[in-house]
């Protein structure tokens, strides 16, 4: 039962941490630091080098970005972006970005 | 029925969906797959280590965007541990029908 407890308990607050970013906040955002590249929603990148962002995970892309910010993820571009960034964008961005309807979908 | 067995049924038919909607991989690929799908073919599946964050999904992602960070893992531009052991048993051609497989087909 504590057991059962502790899951549900870390669930809720993983729940939470999902939670944490303003979509609308990242809409706006994306348009003016991403769109050019990874369009709008994150669904129409110009270049096949550029991920697809719509639809991938929210946490995932708040490391992603983080790490382009600290250097540990070294691309050049993407660093220069990065670095505009505060943790309140990037949240923002990670929440707008991952509620958007892609192709990107799980697969064996 | 006891609610875990539910629970268990309910996962497997899951289970059984996720895998209805996709055609099989070409058997040359398939040793190469088994590496990724312990994690990325895993719903909802969490790194452990050594940050806590899901993995990323991969199926319809740009297969050069694939390629390029398979290649960044191996040469350890991209660092994540498993990711690196695991790039660094692929080849250029092993990477590019792993990227094909993924952002080409199963839509």
């Amino acid at each position: 039962m504590n057991r059962l407890l502790a899951i549900a308990v870390a669930l809720a607050l993983a729940g939470g941490a999902q939670a944490a970013g303003n979509a609308a906040a990242g809409k706006a955002k994306a348009a003016q630091v991403c769109a050019a590249c990874h369009g709008a929603d994150g669904n129409k990148p110009i270049a096949p080098e550029n991920p697809i962002l719509a639809g991938q995970h929210q946490d995932y892309l708040v490391k992603a970005m983080k790490d382009y910010k600290s250097g540990k993820r070294n691309n050049a571009i993407m660093k220069g972006f990065a670095a505009t960034l505060s943790n309140r964008d990037i949240e923002d961005l990670a929440a707008w970005f991952a509620s958007q309807k892609s192709a990107l979908h799980f697969q064996r | 029925m006891h609610s875990r067995t539910r629970l268990a049924v309910a996962l497997l038919a899951l289970c059984g969906a996720a895998q209805a909607q996709q055609p099989a991989a070409p058997s040359h690929l398939r040793n190469n797959l088994s590496m990724c799908v312990g994690c990325h073919g895993i719903p909802g599946y969490k790194t452990a280590y050594p940050e806590v964050y899901h993995v990323p999904k991969l199926g319809g992602q740009t297969p050069a965007y694939l390629v390029n960070a398979l290649k960044a893992y191996r040469s350890g531009e991209r660092q994540h541990p498993s990711m690196r052991g695991i790039a660094a048993s692929l080849s250029d051609k092993d990477m590019e029908e792993l990227a094909a497989y993924y952002g080409g087909n199963g839509k």
